[in-house]
């Protein structure tokens, strides 16, 4: 069976199955059902995370082997990014505006370093629309790629070096503070939003390369608009 | 006689617009080639292909023995010397310390920016500022350049143009100088004598056509 | 050693095209002085406020304002003047490297003005977070967004959109110093969180300079 479609089932039913764990998590005591946001908020986070990882391959990858499919990659992985982080930036002001009364802390540098990777790859997209040569275009974006990936790892730090209001991870490689079915359909979702990803990454990429194919096809010369003069031109 | 530069069915496009076609072509040591064409034809599209700063989207090209769109390539290019349209000259500088800067980066150093200057005819204006100068006195200049590396291959676009009576001869004596050192020169020229013996090529809808 | 010879002519070459244009020293800073003269206008006449937000008001200039230093039109290549210089072998690691020198000491001097000025207006406790490192590491960014969006349409403002982001690491730990220091934090960890980001930089700066070259030409 094709991989796309086989990937679109499989995340289709894995993300079925985590709604349904999801809803089947208890309430918590202080912020009610509203805790059930954070089922969406933490795997857009890791996919938001892993899309730009995606943009790093992809970048790197081109400026290895030159091929053009690792460029497309590299703008889809780019541009599920961008929306997953979005995705991320809404549910957690949603969340903090009813669990702390605030939808935008700005002691928060977590959300305020994951606004700005998201301004990052607007950056990256925009460079993307501003260069015509597919080649050329490959070539600058995939340096940025890497570049900008320079920031990913300092989101993360700065959970733990700007003392915020965020929550500190629940999960750390001493255990876990989270009840037990939260903390099952926590992962769960991890896994079925990574499945997502993996399925709109591929749909999005032979877009692109589809796209590129058309546009690659029998343009007009330069200077075949050309011709001689009217006025004062030679008999 | 083993050619200087070739190109075998050479394409380039800028975004998605095809510029060069099908450039096939081939210069010899002692060679003058005129290239020739309407406005948008590739010229000057081409002559960058062949300084080896375009990388060419199809087709295969060998410039000094190393073949274009390598890394290899870039170890000649300091044997190469492009005149474009506009002067590669900066503004705030002196005509001087223009060339000062060419020849405090360039590898070999053939003659002074002083020397050249004189043999341009701009010794006077060695301290006026490029940005202050004209056009014709920019373009005697960025001749004057190509004294001080003396380059084996010359590529010239519309080199004489902007250039009065007096200096028109210099085009012609750089020419003569490169080929008196075994190179070989590629000139986009609309006039009809170059002062030279030449080979014409005329190059239409990014075509070359012998 | 050849390197090095390169680089330095180049940023000698940037620094006297600056030196006659007088564009950081006539138009840059007098623009980053406005700017910090206008934002305590649109605060509430608060002092404790405005001496609260100098340290961080400084830093937001020297980012947002201090990258045109990196963008002036001295710094930016024709394509005539980039063809040039390819052909004479001039190693694309060397001119990025000449060309973010001259940045950096452009913003050295742009935070040496701003910096007294703050204080002036502001009245605030000392601004710290390692300027020199700072100056560096904007220098750095900027110059790669020059060349990254070098020759393409919307260039002025595609240029600040990347730069303003990425400098981030930058501003978030220079910003934070001061603070820090007063509360008797340690101050070691966010300057070798600063350190690292401006190190990268460089490192990737260096690594891609050829490839850009190949990109703008």
């Amino acid at each position: 069976m094709n991989l796309r479609y086989a990937l679109t089932a499989a995340a289709l039913v894995a993300l079925a199955i985590g709604f349904w764990l999801a809803a089947g998590t208890p309430p918590d005591a202080v912020q009610g059902e509203y805790v059930r946001i954070i089922h969406v908020h933490v795997p857009s986070s890791w996919v938001a995370f892993l899309a730009f990882g995606g943009t790093l391959l992809g970048s790197a990858g081109w400026l290895i082997t030159k091929r053009a499919r690792f460029d497309h990659y590299a703008a889809a992985s780019a541009e599920l990014g961008v929306f997953f982080t979005a995705l991320s930036l809404l549910t957690g002001m949603i969340w903090g505006y009813v669990t702390w009364g605030i939808a935008w802390d700005w002691g928060d540098a977590r959300m305020s370093s994951t606004a700005l990777m998201f301004f990052v790859y607007l950056g990256y997209l925009a460079l993307r629309r501003a260069t015509l040569n597919p080649v050329d275009r490959a070539r600058r974006s995939a340096i940025l790629g890497i570049v900008a990936f320079v920031q990913v790892p300092l989101v993360y730090f700065s959970v733990v070096l700007f003392r915020t209001l965020h929550q500190t991870p629940s999960i750390t490689t001493e255990g876990s503070t989270m009840e037990s079915s939260t903390l099952r359909a926590m992962l769960f979702g991890l896994f079925a939003f990574t499945l997502a990803y993996a399925a709109f990454t591929t749909w999005r990429t032979r877009q692109l390369i589809i796209e590129a194919e058309l546009t690659a096809t029998d343009a007009e010369h330069a200077g075949s608009a050309v011709t001689a003069p009217t006025l004062g031109g030679r008999p | 006689m083993e050619p200087l530069l070739s190109l075998d069915h050479v394409a380039v496009a800028y975004g998605q617009t095809p510029v060069l076609g099908d450039a096939t072509l081939s210069v010899v040591r002692g060679e003058v080639v005129a290239l020739r064409g309407p406005n948008g034809s590739g010229k000057s599209t081409l002559l960058r292909v062949l300084a080896t700063l375009l990388r060419p989207a199809s087709g295969s090209g060998v410039v000094f023995g190393e073949r274009l769109g390598t890394r290899e390539v870039e170890s000649v290019r300091h044997r190469i010397g492009l005149i474009a349209h506009q002067p590669a000259l900066y503004a705030e500088l002196t005509l001087e310390e223009n060339l000062a800067l060419v020849a405090d980066l360039a590898a070999v150093v053939h003659t002074s920016p002083a020397a050249a200057l004189e043999a341009v005819g701009l010794a006077g204006a060695a301290h006026r500022r490029a940005g202050d100068s004209s056009q014709g006195m920019l373009r005697r200049a960025d001749l004057a350049r190509l004294l001080i590396t003396e380059p084996d291959l010359l590529l010239l676009d519309e080199p004489h143009s902007g250039l009065d009576v007096d200096a028109l001869g210099l085009v012609d004596a750089l020419v003569r100088r490169c080929l008196e050192r075994g190179g070989a020169a590629v000139v986009v020229s609309h006039l009809t004598d170059l002062g030279v013996d030449e080979r014409t090529v005329s190059i239409v809808g990014g075509k070359l056509v012998a | 050693m050849r390197f090095w010879r390169t680089a330095l002519r180049i940023a000698m070459r940037d620094l006297r095209i600056e030196g006659r244009s007088g564009e950081v020293l006539l138009t840059t800073i007098p623009f980053g002085l406005a700017a910090l003269f206008l934002i305590p206008l649109a605060l509430p006449l608060d002092r404790q406020l405005i001496a609260t937000v100098g340290p961080g008001m400084f830093w937001i200039v020297t980012l947002l304002f201090g990258m045109f230093v990196t963008f002036r039109q001295s710094a930016v290549e024709s394509p005539a003047q980039r063809e040039t210089l390819r052909l004479l072998g001039v190693d694309p690691a060397a001119r990025f490297t000449g060309r973010v020198i001259t940045s950096a000491l452009l913003l050295v001097v742009f935070e040496a003005v701003l910096a007294p000025a703050t204080v002036v207006l502001y009245a605030p406790e000392p601004i710290d977070g390692w300027p020199l490192l700072a100056a560096l590491g904007i220098a750095l960014i900027g110059t790669m967004a020059v060349d990254v969006t070098a020759g393409l349409r919307g260039r002025t403002s595609l240029a600040p959109l990347l730069v303003a982001p990425l400098s981030v690491p930058l501003l978030m730990p220079a910003a934070s110093a001061a603070a820090a220091i007063r509360r008797g934090d340690g101050i070691v960890v966010p300057a070798l969180l600063m350190g690292f980001a401006v190190l990268a930089l460089a490192i990737l700066g260096v690594m891609t300079a050829h490839s850009l070259e190949e990109a703008s030409g």
